[in-house]
């Protein structure tokens, strides 16, 4: 990169204000018009054109030293890391001089000039000489002029403005010394493009404007002028004292000026008003003084208007001046509740100005309407001390606060929750903020009460967006999921980039992200719900299940059959099957050894196997609604049950299976025809194992008969029956078994043990596993439903903290559904302790005694006040600890039996009170 | 879609305990929530009380009333509770020194307790003790860097219920688990005398762990754990012995890219996985931890 070409194109670039305003393209032209433009000023400052090129180093100068600011920061040469250097004394400003290689630093007790250089801070100067520092340099704030390197302001806080002048030989430095103002000066500011132009603003509620070349202000702009009309100044008989030179400039001025500010407010006033422009004659003026104004927390000069300055006061009022104009602002509005504490004129040409207050907000103004217009409003935690647009990148700016927040936020603008960066390095309340080039969005220095300065690199700033979580989720109750996710995150692949774990490149990213180009999809969320229902995930089977379910009060077919019904209803067929079984297994077991036969035909290998197999498909497949039909058949048709059974053995055979595998049992239950006989299979080299279930297999034949004889349907049919099946079952076995070979014994072993003695608790074991299968599942209200059909037959084979845990899980389940009612027959029919004082638990009763009327307080039945029992029945003197029924007459009662059969007889009251009751 | 009219990205959005009501918390500070019976969406609420982006939202048991507590980049937690159909501060917890992250209600058998997860690396736990006022612990550098996410165990006690006589308060074991910057997963349990005490420490992850979800029990015979990270990872952490406390990870999937969250469904039987490829998939991890669905929110047009 030539350093030729880059001189003068960035040379060009830098000059872009004065060019705008001057309408210049060639650094050539910039020159004359600079000179032009100072001459602009000069004559209102009661200067002579000869005056001002006295200083030929303005021009000259300026050019020589703009390029080689600018060559550093197009060669890159602007290099530095995040860095801190201590510093004797708290800062109460910072400002940096325009080669962006040097910071001054003030503060009540010091005044430093910083070298910025690559690694470090270097102390440079120290402007705090003489023995006995005087109050002048107690600082308040700090600028360094961004035409001149030599040139400084300082505004100190016994109201005393100081200029200094860093060329001196000396080793004071001090200029100049203003001392107008009467309180504290907050805020000193240089004109953005004249040498000598130096406006203050002070506690006093005055802002004054000081040419630096005389010894006075030359004019005082009181924060108490309202916004006056065009025409005021002649209302108020003010005789304006016209300059000649300055007709000139005006029209000059108005010649150059363009855009909507001077054009909609100035322009139709312009010919009328520049002619009787109230220019007070130098050096007389006196701005007005009267009353006690507001006080001035900052002021700051347009960058896109010559003429113009923006102040900002303590009771939330922004105005707008015209410096020619020390008599009324051009514009006042309020622009926040409470004081304003700073503006910062946007650097780029739009007339925007941002504000911020103690109302914890920053405002963007948009001053070229004629009403200001709020273009922004961001958010902060705290009171907002400084504001500074961040070069180069339009709606970013940095904010640091008064008190609380210690941490130094940039903002984009159109973005007002979250910062887009975040430096936390100060310990204390950061007192300046200043970036470092004009044109250098990434480097940032800050001055804090922690008596630190830092360098703070954009690129290290924490991102508080990019540690937001971008998406929401949550699994609804009914299975449905509410998702929130950030839209443009599917757009923006480079966003993502940062995620994946390369630390090097994400920089880039970010650099190329943040400047100038708006960040894609300016965050907001698009939020769905989605219905989870094909995945299974839904829950109205639960609700409907629940309500509809019958869990006691009939016989265990009859309910076993409802809940298979309603499970069929609600397409829940594995449920269903499962309910059909355990009424087969707990109420039909004469048809177990069938069972046995069926199974060892399905052992006998692959002659057998299919036919079996697809036999009970058929069965079993179409829909697995047979069982009604089934049920209706049961008695009679013999070949119905035996099929029916057969299906059941083998799946709870496999269910066996199942608690050493981890596989689904419900395949099998469902009895999908398609890959069924695989399954089948499958399993067959595992039942010949001798240790297999099987072995024990022969007993479940005996519960299950033991079952019958307290199952109230199945029993008289059942029972007549009871031996037939075995004969059948057992010609069965002999038949079919034997061409097979292994299992031939294990069956005959299996009848021996099942006509001599059977334990009672075989199928105990296949229905806890089926139990813990479907609890596992998700499906916990099978669980409980079947463990309180079956009650007592099962309940023995499940530990009762696992029992509880069902239950409490389901009832929490059920009243989350605010399936109440569902909720209280569970608890009711748990045989749980634990669950059935549930309902108890969250009922209290208050009982009062029936004789003093106070809360009866001990668990006794007699009233520790009165000492007498309460509620005694009248008739057999005991205490009722049950129902107490009495007379609303005579408040005499008793147990209902008493009083029932007492009243039958007479028909007065059983106390002998008189009185004559009736019971209705 | 549900329309939230929020201005600025949605951080979090809870359905209620019934299911009915939906609250969402974004970068515009506020909270709101949506009555979402019947398919609908009607607002209820504006909670505006945030001065920084609402990170997290959480409801409370329906047994203390309407609560939901909402946590934020001003580091600040708000308890909010709706009296006589209008929602208003009840509780403001400022005991943060940086965001606070996730908030999370512990299980109703406990009283009301919320856990509170915070970039300044501390967990601070509110218990109310009635009449407004709420008991603050705090257990201070549980995360370097910060803690992004916190989850209760579900109520569970030790032994059987059948040793404590009814009426009596059962002696529950609280546990919580939280995951942060530091890569780790930690479990903490409320000691006898009230203090919490780091009881685990599971590590698997290699970048920040954005969610752990501690899986409703219902059902369940072992404790389980789910969690996400920025390394695209999601593990499921099952302890079979509980006696020994010893978890183990398995890896349910690692997806491409950040995954900011993982949510059960009530019955614990599926898992919904929330990246940043901006897809919501669900998982059953019982059955090899296959991907069940994907869904995918429709895209605004244009974008």
């Amino acid at each position: 990169m030539g350093k030729k070409r880059t001189t003068s194109g960035e040379g060009r670039e830098r000059q872009r204000l004065p060019a705008r305003r001057f309408r210049t393209t060639s650094p050539a032209a910039l020159r004359a018009d600079s000179v032009d433009g100072g001459s602009l000023l000069a004559p209102l400052l009661g200067l002579t054109d000869r005056a001002f090129s006295d200083c030929p180093d303005l021009a000259d100068g300026a050019m020589e030293k703009m390029s080689r600011v600018t060559t550093a920061l197009g060669g890159s040469v602007l290099t530095g890391r995040t860095m801190h250097c201590h510093l004797d004394a708290p800062a109460n400003a910072i400002s940096v001089c325009r080669d962006a290689a040097q910071v001054v630093v003030a503060g009540r007790s010091i005044f430093k000039i910083y070298a910025i250089e690559e690694e470090q801070f270097v102390e440079k100067l120290n402007l705090r000489v003489g023995r006995k520092p005087s109050l002048n340099l107690s600082c308040a704030d700090v600028v360094w002029h961004q035409m001149d390197e030599n040139l400084l302001a300082t505004a100190a806080t016994n109201g005393v403005v100081v200029t200094w002048n860093l060329g001196r030989p000396s080793r004071n430095k001090q200029d100049q010394l203003f001392t107008e103002h009467k309180r504290t000066v907050n805020k000193v500011c240089f004109h953005p493009t004249e040498a000598h132009v130096l406006l203050s603003g002070s506690q006093d509620g005055f802002m004054k404007c000081f040419d630096l070349r005389r010894k006075d202000s030359v004019s005082t702009f009181s924060g108490e002028a309202t916004e006056a009309g065009p025409r005021e100044w002649a209302m108020a008989g003010c005789v304006p004292i016209l300059p000649v030179l300055s007709c000139r400039i005006l029209r000059l001025h108005h010649s150059f000026a363009h855009g909507p500010m001077q054009d909609a407010e100035s322009t139709a006033n312009d010919a009328r008003e520049s002619w009787g422009c109230p220019l007070y004659p130098l050096g007389l003026c006196s701005g007005p003084q009267a009353g006690q104004s507001e006080s001035v927390r900052d002021v700051q000069f347009s960058i896109r208007d010559y003429f113009t300055f923006a102040s900002t006061f303590e009771n939330g009022n922004v105005q707008l001046w015209d410096i020619r104009r020390p008599d009324r602002c051009e514009r006042m509005f309020t622009a926040h509740n409470g004081p304003v504490f700073c503006c910062d004129w946007h650097p780029e040409d739009r007339g925007w100005l941002a504000t911020g207050g103690r109302d914890k907000m920053v405002k963007v103004w948009d001053m070229t309407t004629h009403r200001a217009k709020e273009m922004h409003c961001v958010q902060t935690i705290a009171s907002v001390a400084r504001v500074k647009w961040r070069p180069e990148c339009r709606h970013h700016l940095a904010t640091c606060s008064m008190m609380v927040d210690h941490n130094i936020y940039v903002w984009d603008v159109r973005r007002p929750f979250v910062p887009a960066a975040m430096f936390e390095e100060h310990r204390d309340v950061t007192t300046g903020i200043a970036w470092r080039h004009p044109h250098d969005p990434s480097f940032l220095l800050s001055g804090s009460k922690d008596s630190s300065l830092c360098q703070h690199l954009f690129r290290d700033a924490s991102q508080p967006v990019e540690r937001a979580n971008p998406e929401g989720l949550c699994y609804g109750l009914f299975g449905d999921l509410a998702f929130a996710a950030k839209e443009s995150l599917v757009a923006a692949e480079s966003g993502r980039k940062p995620y994946t774990g390369d630390r090097r490149h994400p920089i880039f990213f970010k650099r190329k992200l943040d400047p100038a180009e708006p960040f894609a999809g300016l965050a907001s969320s698009a939020l769905s719900v989605f219905e989870t229902e094909p995945g299974g995930g839904g829950m109205r089977w639960f609700v409907d299940t629940a309500e509809r379910y019958a869990l006691a009060g009939r016989p265990l077919a009859e309910l076993c059959d409802h809940n298979a019904k309603v499970a069929r209803e609600l397409g829940r067929n594995q449920v269903a099957q499962t309910w059909t079984m355990l009424r087969i297994i707990y109420c039909s077991p004469g048809l177990v050894p069938t069972a046995n036969l069926n199974h060892s035909v399905g052992k006998g290998g692959s002659c057998g196997l299919p036919l079996m197999n697809s036999f009970n498909l058929k069965d079993m497949a179409p829909g697995l609604g047979s069982e009604t039909r089934l049920d209706r058949s049961k008695g009679d048709a013999r070949s119905d049950t035996v099929l029916l059974d057969s299906s059941a053995t083998l799946i709870t055979n496999e269910d066996n299976e199942e608690t050493e595998g981890s596989d689904v049992p419900a395949d099998y239950l469902l009895g999908d025809v398609e890959g069924e006989e695989d399954e089948l299979y499958l399993l067959d080299p595992e039942h010949a194992h001798p240790e297999d279930p099987e072995c024990v297999l022969p007993q479940e034949a005996f519960p299950l008969r033991h079952e019958i004889v307290d199952t109230p349907p199945g029993p008289e049919h059942l029972q007549d029956k009871a031996d037939s099946p075995h004969v059948s079952g057992s010609e069965a076995d002999v038949a079919s078994l034997a061409p097979v070979d292994s299992s031939f014994s294990l069956l005959s072993v299996s009848h021996a043990l099942y006509d001599s003695r059977l334990p009672p608790d075989f199928f105990g074991v296949l229905v806890r596993d089926m139990l813990h299968f479907y609890a596992e599942q998700g499906d916990v209200q099978m669980a409980v439903s079947v463990l309180i059909v079956l009650g007592e037959r099962v309940r023995k084979d499940i530990d009762e903290q696992t029992q509880e845990h069902w239950y409490t899980s389901y009832i929490d389940l059920l009243q989350r559904f605010r399936l109440w009612n569902v909720s209280n027959e569970v608890v009711k029919l748990s045989t749980s302790r634990a669950v059935s004082c549930l309902n108890q638990a969250s009922t209290t009763l208050h009982v009062n005694c029936s004789h003093c009327k106070r809360p009866m307080s001990s668990r006794g039945w007699v009233c520790d006040r009165c000492h007498r029992c309460a509620s005694m029945c009248a008739v057999c003197h005991h205490v009722v600890k049950g129902l107490f029924v009495w007379c609303q007459g005579c408040s005499h009662g008793g147990h209902l039996q008493h009083i029932m059969k007492w009243l039958e007889g007479s028909s007065h009251c059983p106390a002998g009170c008189g009185h004559l009751c009736e019971y209705s | 879609t549900v329309d939230t009219s929020h201005e600025d990205m949605i951080h979090d959005a809870q359905m209620d305990y019934y299911g009915t009501r939906l609250a969402t918390c974004s970068s515009d500070r506020s909270v709101k929530i949506f009555d979402v019976r019947n398919g609908g969406q009607i607002l209820i609420a504006d909670l505006r009380g945030h001065e920084g982006p609402v990170w997290q939202v959480a409801w409370a048991h329906p047994m203390y009333g309407n609560i939901l507590a909402s946590c934020s980049y001003d580091r600040k937690v708000i308890i909010w509770r709706e009296e006589n159909g209008t929602w208003e501060k009840s509780h403001e917890h400022a005991g943060h020194d940086s965001s606070v992250n996730s908030v999370c209600w512990a299980p109703h058998d406990y009283g009301l307790i919320l856990a509170c997860g915070s970039s300044d690396g501390a967990i601070s736990l509110l218990t109310y003790t009635g009449e407004g006022q709420w008991e603050v612990k705090k257990i201070n550098n549980a995360h370097t860097i910060g803690c992004n996410a916190v989850s209760w165990a579900p109520a569970v006690v030790p032994g059987s219920l059948i040793d404590h006589p009814s009426g009596q308060k059962p002696n529950y074991i609280k546990r919580f688990a939280s995951g942060g910057c530091d890569n780790l997963i930690k479990l903490w349990k409320e000691e006898e005398d009230g203090q919490w005490k780091e009881e685990q420490k599971l590590e698997a992850h290699s970048d920040w762990v954005r969610d752990v979800a501690w899986a409703p029990s219902i059902g369940l015979p072992t404790s389980t754990i789910a969690s996400c990270s920025q390394d695209g990872r999601v593990f499921i952490w099952t302890c079979d012995d509980a006696s020994s406390n010893t978890w183990s990870p398995k890896l349910l999937h690692k997806f491409n890219d950040v995954v900011w969250h993982v949510s059960w469904s009530i019955t614990a039987n599926i898992l919904a996985v929330s990246g940043g490829d901006n897809k919501v998939h669900t998982h059953s991890p019982w059955h090899g931890g296959h991907s069940l669905l994907v869904f995918t929110p429709p895209t605004r047009e244009g974008t």
